[in-house]
């Protein structure tokens, strides 16, 4: 193998590390992923080291001497169907070794494959928040009231997202909206009680993959993934528990 | 007959969440039963110990060796049946309940549901990397004997 092909491979693994990091994966399967195609295309040694925002590699080779890239990662989209498919195709890599050019072919399909539909998605919004609201002691009305809401929050969401500003001042304007239309139902008699219709929307936006990871992460010795993970889980709980409780502030 | 509607709702919640992740087909199923398992050990747990820090650390000890094991069986990533398994044991309504004192300044409310928030997420973190860490000591030993003995 030349330097080329080599850089072309690395290029490849980052890729998939890449894709793995914004998709919600811990950074040990990061990390692991990428040394094993590498040692799988005969480097000799290959030094991983990633954090929430970012990969770094280096490989050593006999051939094509050593050969370092990085990359910046930014944004998270929680889509584990990704995860498990990015999963395979390394150890599809790992056993079969196709050309670059196949795992950028395979690379492209996966970013391709079919999402829930837009009108699904806001069946999902409605079923969380409906039942999170009851789970935590919500009636039937505050049911419908936190289904509706959460559908009304979809909307939102989108909209807001489309002006591409940061995931905590998203989180603060839809838990914001959301704390005022809890209220709002409560005022109109469509719900009962205007924190279990809060709750159930809370538990819509509240980080889930973030938090269960960054403890992973901790203690399986990323620390400073974990730390920065579980920081920044805990700012956006505490920033969407904030925004709703503000209406109620507010409106007394 | 509470209880009952409690299980529901973490039933139809996880899938809600499971199908937020976007998994989809067979392990949407099997993500949706990890949400309905962890909210069933964690009420199992209270009958023997009322202690919530208890309950919430079996509840996701066995939530944990689910996904383990399901992961090990279908082939995929934990993270896909963690993630959405530990979902109704998530001390998201303390949170919200933390912050509300705060907001009304009531701080002796605050630091109780904001105690209970941060030791309840603590006792999750420590059924998760209990059982993570147990259950690849005996899968490394399995497997590396079962290799030895293979060659």
């Amino acid at each position: 193998m030349n330097r080329r092909e080599a850089e072309e491979y690395l290029y490849c693994a980052m890729s998939i590390g890449e894709q793995l990091l914004v998709s919600g994966a811990e950074v040990g399967r990061v990390e692991d992923t990428i040394r094993r195609i590498c040692l799988a295309y005969g480097a000799e040694r290959a030094d991983v080291f990633s954090i929430t925002s970012s990969i770094v590699t280096t490989i050593y080779g006999a051939d094509f001497g050593v050969c370092t890239q990085t990359r910046r990662v930014s944004g998270m989209v929680n889509d584990l169907d990704r995860v498990d498919q990015l999963n395979q195709l390394s150890r599809e890599i790992c056993q079969e070794k196709p050309t670059h050019e196949e795992i950028k072919e395979k690379l492209i399909q996966i970013q391709n494959r079919p999402h829930y539909s837009f009108g699904i998605q806001l069946l999902i919004y409605a079923l969380v928040s409906g039942s999170f609201s009851v789970f935590f002691g919500g009636d039937w009305k505050d049911m419908a009231a936190s289904a509706i809401i959460g559908v009304l929050l979809k909307f939102i969401e989108a909209f807001v997202k489309k002006g591409s500003v940061n995931s905590l001042i998203t989180a603060l304007i839809c838990s914001t909206v959301g704390g005022f239309l809890a209220n709002l139902a409560v005022y109109s008699g469509i719900g009962d009680h205007a924190d279990l219709i809060s709750i159930g929307n809370i538990m819509l936006l509240i980080p889930g993959i973030a938090f269960t990871n960054s403890l992973r992460d901790m203690f399986s010795g990323d620390t400073i993934t974990g730390l920065i993970r579980f920081m920044e889980s805990i700012l956006l709980a505490l920033v969407i528990a904030l925004g709703f409780t503000f209406a109620g502030f507010i409106l007394g | 007959m509470k209880e009952f509607i409690q299980l529901m709702a973490a039933l139809f919640g996880s899938l809600g969440f499971a199908a937020l992740f976007n998994i989809r087909g067979k392990k949407l199923i099997f993500a949706t039963i990890g949400g309905f398992l962890s909210w069933a050990t964690y009420l199992a747990a209270a009958c023997i110990n009322a202690n919530p820090y208890f309950c919430g650390f079996i509840s996701t000890v066995l939530t944990t060796l689910y996904a383990e094991v399901m992961a090990r069986i279908v082939k995929t990533p934990v993270t896909v049946f963690l993630v959405s398994a530990t979902i109704p044991l998530i001390p998201g309504a303390a949170l919200y309940r933390a912050m509300n004192c705060l907001m009304h300044r009531n701080y002796a409310g605050f630091s109780k549901e904001g105690t209970y928030t941060l030791l309840f997420a603590a006792s999750m973190s420590a059924g998760i990397t209990f059982t993570t860490v147990v259950f690849r000591m005996i899968w490394r030993q399995l497997y590396s004997s079962r290799s030895i003995h293979i060659r």
